[in-house]
């Protein structure tokens, strides 16, 4: 067995993949013979996947997780219908001998073209369900962001923070409706668009700490912006801000205030 | 899981909203794509529904293992575009100290990493960067950036030794 990694960073740099083919085979060969190596391989794997976190945060894609659920649902029908016919022709199979089975070849072939057309009327129906369970999985979806925000305005614990343009920046309103109790964040605005390369990003200012990013945006002009999302657990905000950054948003604010505002 | 096992779509639905926007982040910062970000993050999800016993509970983490086969499906993707680009990387169980089965606990985290990266110099973080989110070997990097290999290495070592001391304080 060959020697063990002399670095102990050999073993992150490994898992993250930088390693070139010429320093990875050796590497790799003396990990598949010594456990202890293995097991420190597997512990940096850990370490280097909460770079994960170093990538700005998108959301999914609105209808992504209907379109799973609909995928999974699509499958659970189709795997149902070949299984009951098997066991149908298997119940019907008892019995047969002889010439019967013979004389019963058209009638199976006829049998088989007919399983085949209902299959696929099924298919198409199983499709049909699935859209339509799509439909209304995100009419709910949207009724319930709409209490939601209901709840959100009617609630006297909600406080109302307008942010106020920057001197110079492009020219925008918005505002921000935070509610506490109701740990819920919701902005609405309007505002030029953003710089080539460019995007927008909203930060909660926190009593403490750094600020935290409650979304990044890229604005069509003469649209409104507008979106809720949870507030972080235990942060009170001193004031909210729009700003400037690269396309895709950052960890922590870079580019000039657009907007701001300050939480009462 | 044992629900996803015993199949409870249910436990899908909550599994995906516990886990999709960490794991559309990094799927779109690699694919720089969101349709062949969610391309990805469905099949993931859709195989784990179907080989829920893939996922081994005692031997790692389901987060962090979601986190390494969608990194490693992206970029295996990103580099099917390139003929000279390596093999598929393999998918395996990762334990983790840490927990992010929350949005609190991730948030807590998505602090603690991207502090830990802003500390670093602005080369280092870039080296970093190009290794994860776009699978570059040292090699690669250095053909990227222009800079000697020798540097490179340095860099991206010196990375390591300092996320590895900030992550694990």
């Amino acid at each position: 067995m060959s020697a063990h990694p002399s670095r102990e960073e050999d073993f992150d740099l490994y898992a993250l993949g930088a390693l070139d083919a010429d320093e990875c085979g050796p590497f790799g060969e003396h990990l598949a013979a010594c456990p202890e190596c293995a097991a420190k391989l597997t512990e940096a794997k850990g370490r280097i996947a909460l770079l994960a976190f170093a990538a700005a945060s998108v959301a999914p894609a609105s209808g992504a997780k209907q379109r799973l659920m609909a995928r999974i649902d699509a499958d659970a029908a189709a795997a149902q219908l070949p299984a009951k016919a098997s066991v149908r022709s298997e119940e019907r199979g008892v019995g047969f001998s002889g010439w019967w089975a013979a004389a019963l070849v058209p009638a199976t072939a006829v049998l088989a073209i007919a399983t085949v057309v209902l299959w696929q009327e099924k298919n198409d129906l199983d499709k049909q369900i699935a859209a339509l369970r799509n439909s209304v999985t995100t009419e709910q979806e949207q009724l319930s962001n709409s209490t939601k925000l209901a709840n959100l305005i009617g609630s006297s614990d909600t406080v109302t923070v307008n942010l106020a343009q920057r001197p110079g920046m492009p020219k925008g309103v918005a505002h921000v409706m935070y509610n506490m109790k109701m740990k819920m964040l919701m902005y609405d605005g309007e505002l030029e668009a953003a710089p080539a390369g460019k995007s927008y990003q909203l930060w909660v200012v926190p009593m403490n700490g750094n600020p935290v990013s409650a979304g990044v945006f890229q604005p069509v002009p003469g649209q409104t912006d507008h979106w809720m999302m949870a507030m972080p657990e235990g942060l009170v905000p001193k004031a909210f801000a729009v700003t400037i950054e690269p396309a895709g948003g950052m960890a922590q604010p870079t580019g000039p205030e657009v907007l701001l505002g300050a939480a009462s | 899981m044992e629900r996803i096992s015993q199949r409870d779509e249910s436990a899908l639905a909550e599994l995906y909203d516990r886990y999709a926007g960490m794991l559309t982040s990094v799927l779109n910062r690699i694919m720089r794509d969101a349709q062949a970000a969610e391309e990805i993050l469905q099949d993931v999800f859709y195989q784990l529904w179907r080989a829920p016993e893939r996922f081994d509970a005692s031997r790692g983490s389901l987060p962090a293992w979601l986190v390494v086969i969608c990194r490693n499906r992206a970029i295996s993707r990103l580099r099917k575009k390139n003929p000279a680009a390596g093999d598929e990387l393999v998918d395996d169980m990762v334990p983790l100290r840490f927990h992010l089965e929350t949005e609190v606990s991730q948030q807590q985290m998505l602090g603690r990493v991207r502090g830990a990266l802003e500390s670093l110099p602005g080369e280092q973080r870039a080296a970093v960067e190009l290794a994860y989110f776009e699978g570059m070997t040292h090699s690669e990097i250095a053909a990227r950036t222009g800079d000697p290999l020798g540097t490179v290495k340095t860099r991206l070592r010196t990375a390591i030794q300092t996320l590895k001391r900030t992550l694990n304080a």
